[in-house]
């Protein structure tokens, strides 16, 4: 699999802060979380005064049951959903008070990939693909669907970067799962994204083509992109994260490294009656 | 709960049985009168089963004879020719109401004959229609009718007309007329489903609920758009036609608009309801990657709806044909108007070209349109 | 792809082909489905122009048949786009003239003199009291006119002469009436009829009567008084009427109110017997027309043709039309109305309930005879639990549509409400024609949700 990209993936620029250990502690925080806070108007509370700060490059994922608020800390990030106390520091920048043209800037930094792709069914792959790009480009002409030559050879090495090139003109419903979800991470490069927020990116795929989808996250990664990304797996999480943050009914439960999760402190965030299910042995 | 159960639907049986049987009466159902006088209707559908489609180019010879009624009020026809075309009836005079044998010889043989009443103030009055033999002969039974009784010494006359064919067949004048309402029909369908479009569509992102259900203004228009979609929803485009006949005056005109208005209702609620049915996740997806409203709306609604609309309108088009058939019967134009006033004039040949002029284009457009939405799913 | 084969000259013929025959080179290069649409549209729009020999639409047809040759003589497919916008600019300018749509007719102040009476719906009334009395006068005079004094329950009424010809003034007078009221002064004829007093005998007399309750006036004898009369120089006895009302609180249906009311109950009625008899006669109709059943050998088949085309032209024939000829039947009223619903919606019900018997699952059927379930036991636990929700769903759709066009089938004599708007709109009485429509809206909203609600408990 690996060989499939080596041919076009660009050096890394960074190293991958697993193999410098101690070294992490002097990369700069690129998203600091403070205690957010969201009550839906209903009255649910999904997040309970969470902290917690993201350094650069690293491979963050949130674990918890489903419900425990990981999907609504994510939106909070990129304020698809608005927190209702807190604040959250995007380079020096309080998201929670931008304004929607600053939003819309911070927004075109940070690709998000959802656990159902979310991709438009009955566009083309190029069309879906080339909407990560509408916060850069013009946007009277993309109104009318005029994309500048540069942007649709993007497009393309994208999704060439995610092996399905030759898919650019289907329909995306056209395309199994595993296929949406690298068009999912096709769109959220041609971002030029520092951070990806991937939102239970396997839930649904099946366990095979899950190493598959996070193995392009985790290159991109390696090439300096942090990730921050809600699993249900935990054998997922031993293989990927370098941090782990863990919620249980919206208050943060956990944080550290994934070895330090044993089984007292898996019971502590599943529950008594939970048992570990291994996604698939790869 | 068995028993509630049980209670509940002997009553509801209760319910249907009581609606059926007011329903019944007030409707006076009366089927031996329906079988008793089904061959009244038999007239009719031979007429509607033979449409005025062509014409033969028609040779009219006409004779006629004075014929006093009653007998003595004026001089009868003195002698009858003994060669050529003559008519000779069985009396040279008749009473009121009295029945009489007309036979014509040496007539134009295989021809229509239409025997009239020439009545002394110059009105004629059609009697009975018949047919020559080969030999050009004729018999038929006349009523010596009151109304055709001697008026100031001046006796009606008996008149016999022959209309012959010559040449060749030729598309009627009703074939043209039928054509030319026709187009008006389609045109206007064409015209008020297309306008309809485009109104209905932005209208209809007002009476979606995932669009612009949000604090109490958003609220309060989405109900006012939903119930105006509703309650105009609920007019048949011919009533809407009777009342815009009043303020434009009839013509094809009145209809369109009618036809216009109810199309705008029911498209803006099949859209919104297309509109409510897409999937929020590309949208959330757009607005991550930082484009703004329009472009989301562009990017992530558009593409999902179109088809849908498209499906909604090709519908619409079918059903507008249909109602724009029907909706000169309040003077709406097109051949709905052709239609009601061959049927007010008993031309039912006529009436017979215009339905089986609707049943093809309704029958083609159905089937067009059915091609399309085939091809677009 | 493929078009990079095609080599110069073989695009050369295909031009060639298509500037003979629209859409021919197209089809010869195998693009049938393109070359019939092109050909197909081309034609309609020749026949279109033709028809209407306006040489400026012309235009059309031409830019048609130029793009079909580029097509065709093109290695690329050119969009269709810019044919289908010929065609339609030209439907439009067409269209546009052949509707005669003229928005310069649009006259606002006759829409503000139809909608302003629309705004106040002749439905309820207030509930009044009427206190009445009249005296006879006779015209023209006998010899000896009887007295014109009458005097009732208190009240006395009084003509001063007792009689006079056409034209002639006489005082009345009246006492004992209710005080400080309007009163309606009004002749009436022997015969029932009511004539105005008011200027010019077109408008009503009114006047009030004193604290004590009484009041004198004069009148002249109407004009129209004898129209009526078999002989003119009969003297008869003719009235003078005295009216008061009052309202006495609280409401009432108007008279209008009350045919709406009969007319918005025999449309449901209407639609619902004709929707009855159509379920009826549309369940065996449906399995002749389903193909799955019918295709088995000739005979069938042909009875499956046979009633398809049947259905088909029946379907394309609107209520409306069919109408008339029960109306010539079973004369006019809802009986009529119901039976050319019941026609139309056979037509529609059997064709729609044979899709559904032509889509049945044969997995369940194959599951429950493989149990050893004979024939009959395998209809009713396999096929008829299939058809049963679709086919009522159907049927209470159908009962909505039917609705619908109950309320304007009378417009033929079909009876329901259709019938009063007719008359309504003869006698331009747009209050009683807005009482219609809202109760038309109110009936179809209701059953509409109704409908809704049932169908979505069955699906």
């Amino acid at each position: 699999m690996s060989s499939l990209f080596h041919s076009t993936l660009i050096p890394c620029p960074s190293p991958n802060w697993r193999e410098v250990g101690v070294r992490a502690e002097w990369r700069t925080i690129m998203l600091r979380i403070q205690n957010v806070t969201k009550t839906y108007p209903n009255g649910t509370q999904a997040l309970k005064n969470v902290s917690f700060d993201v350094k650069d490059g690293e491979f963050l994922v949130v674990i918890g049951l489903s419900g425990s608020g990981k999907s609504t800390l994510l939106r909070c990030i990129n304020r698809l959903i608005d927190p209702t106390e807190g604040k959250i520091f995007w380079d020096n920048t309080d998201i929670t008070i931008a304004s929607p043209a600053e939003l819309r800037n911070i927004r075109r930094k940070i690709g998000m990939v959802f656990q159902q792709f979310n991709l438009v069914k009955r566009s083309s792959v190029m069309t879906n693909v080339l909407s990560g790009r509408l916060g850069y480009v013009n946007p009277w002409l993309s109104l009318v669907g005029i994309w500048p030559e540069e942007e649709k050879k993007k497009a393309l090495q994208s999704l060439e970067r995610v092996g399905i090139a030759d898919k650019a003109y289907n329909r995306a419903d056209a395309l199994s799962g595993g296929q949406q979800q690298r068009v999912g991470i096709a769109r959220a490069l041609m971002q030029d994204p520092k951070l990806i927020l991937a939102d239970e990116p396997v839930a649904s795929l099946d366990p095979v083509l899950s190493h598959s989808i996070l193995q392009y996250l985790e290159q991109l990664n390696k090439e300096g992109i942090t990730v921050i990304c809600s699993l249900h797996f935990l054998d997922l999480v031993h293989r990927y994260a370098t941090r782990v943050v863990a919620l249980k009914d919206g208050v943060k439960v956990f944080e550290g490294s994934a070895q330090e999760i044993d089984r007292a402190k898996f019971k502590e965030i599943y529950g008594e009656e939970a048992q570990e299910v291994r996604a698939a042995s790869l | 709960m068995q028993r509630s159960r049980i209670i509940r639907n002997v009553f509801l049986i209760a319910l249907i049985v009581a609606a059926l049987g007011i329903s019944y009466n007030v409707t006076g159902v009366d089927f031996p009168r329906l079988f008793r006088d089904l061959p009244k209707g038999g007239p009719i559908l031979r007429e509607f089963l033979s449409p005025d489609v062509f014409t033969r180019e028609m040779e009219t010879r006409t004779i006629e004879i004075d014929f006093p009624i009653p007998c003595g009020s004026a001089p009868a026809e003195s002698e009858v020719p003994a060669s050529g075309p003559r008519l000779v009836p069985s009396v040279n005079c008749a009473d009121e109401r009295q029945k009489f044998t007309l036979e014509g010889f040496d007539l134009e043989p295989n021809s229509e004959v239409i025997i009239r009443w020439n009545l002394p103030d110059d009105r004629t009055m059609t009697a009975i229609r018949t047919q020559t033999d080969a030999n050009g002969y004729f018999t038929s039974e006349v009523e010596a009718r009151p109304i055709a009784a001697t008026k100031d010494g001046k006796p009606s006359q008996l008149e016999v007309d022959t209309n012959t064919p010559v040449g060749g067949m030729k598309p009627s004048q009703a074939l043209k007329d039928v054509v030319d309402a026709m187009f008006v029909t389609i045109f206007m369908a064409l015209l008020s489903t297309t306008i309809a479009t485009f109104v209905a569509a932005p209208l209809s992102f007002f009476a979606a609920s995932n669009i612009t259900r949000k604090g109490v203004a958003g609220t309060t228009i989405y109900y006012v758009f939903r119930s105006f979609f509703n309650l105009m929803r609920s007019y048949d485009p011919l009533l809407m036609a009777s009342v815009f006949g009043f303020w434009l005056s009839f013509g094809a005109f009145p209809g369109f608009l009618a036809l216009t208005v109810v199309t705008i209702a029911s498209l803006g609620k099949l859209f919104s309801e297309a509109i409510e049915g897409i999937d929020s996740g590309p949208i959330e997806a757009l607005q991550a990657t930082g484009s703004n409203q329009l472009q989301t709306v562009v990017y992530g609604v558009v593409p999902q709806i179109v088809p849908d609309f498209i499906s909604f309108i090709i519908y619409h088009w079918d059903i507008n044909v249909r109602i724009s058939t029907i909706i000169g019967f309040v003077g709406g134009g097109g051949i709905g108007f052709y239609l009601s006033e061959q049927i007010n004039g008993f031309h039912y040949d006529r009436a017979g070209t215009a339905i089986w002029a609707i049943v093809i284009v309704v029958w083609a457009m159905d089937f067009l349109s059915a091609e399309v939405r085939k091809r677009l799913t | 792809m493929e078009q990079s084969t095609v080599t110069n000259s073989r695009l050369g013929l295909s031009g060639l082909l298509s500037a003979v025959i629209p859409g021919l080179g197209q089809f010869v290069r195998g693009q049938r489905y393109r070359g019939v649409a092109i050909l197909l549209g081309f034609l309609v729009m020749l026949a279109t122009v033709v028809w209407y020999k306006n040489p400026l639409w012309y235009a059309s047809p031409i830019a048609i048949w130029l793009w079909n040759v580029w097509d065709a003589a093109s290695a690329r497919q050119r969009s269709i786009l810019l044919p289908v916008l010929f065609g339609l600019l030209a439907a439009y300018s067409i269209g546009w003239r052949v509707v005669g749509i003229d928005f310069s007719k649009a006259d606002m102040n006759r829409a503000r003199m139809i909608v302003r009476p629309m705004l106040r719906p002749d439905f309820i009334q207030e509930r009044r009291e009427r206190n009445t009395m009249w005296v006879p006068v006779q015209v023209p005079c006998a010899p000896e006119p009887p007295k014109a004094v009458r005097e009732d329950g208190g009240k006395k009424a009084t003509a001063i002469p007792d009689c006079g010809p056409v034209g002639e003034t006489i005082i009345v007078s009246v006492s004992g009436m209710w005080p400080n009221t309007e009163t309606n002064v009004v002749w009436q004829n022997p015969i029932g009829n009511s004539m105005m007093l008011g200027e010019g005998e077109t408008s009503m007399l009114v006047l009030t009567t004193d604290e004590n309750g009484s009041l004198t006036t004069a009148i002249r004898v109407p004009t129209t008084a004898l129209v009526a009369a078999p002989d003119p120089t009969l003297p008869q006895l003719h009235r003078v009427y005295f009216d008061q009302y009052r309202p006495i609180g609280g409401y009432e249906l108007s008279f209008i109110g009350n045919e709406v009311l009969k007319g918005a109950l025999a449309t449901v009625a209407m639609a619902l017997i004709a929707t009855v008899l159509a379920v009826l006669f549309a369940i065996p109709i449906s399995f002749l027309a389903a193909h799955n059943l019918m295709s088995g050998n000739p005979v069938t088949y042909a009875i499956y043709v046979v009633v398809r085309t049947l259905l088909n032209i029946l379907r394309s024939i609107e209520s409306v039309i069919i109408a008339i000829v029960f109306v010539v039947i079973v004369g006019l009223g809802e009986f009529a109305g119901a039976l050319a619903l019941a026609v139309h919606s056979i037509a529609a019900l059997a064709k729609l309930y044979s899709e559904v018997i032509e889509g049945i699952d044969p997995g369940p059927i194959e599951a429950i005879r493989s149990t050893g379930a004979n024939w009959v036991q395998t209809v009713r636990y396999a096929v008829i639990p299939q058809i049963i929700p679709p086919f009522t769903a159907f049927t209470l759709y159908r009962w909505d549509i039917n609705v619908r066009s109950a309320t304007i089938i009378g417009f033929v004599g079909g009876g329901g409400i259709g019938f009063l708007i007719i008359e309504l709109t003869r006698v331009n009485n747009m209050r009683g024609l807005s009482s219609v429509f809202i109760a038309i809206a109110l009936v179809v909203v209701t059953l509409d949700y109704l409908s809704a609600k049932l169908r979505e408990r069955l699906v």
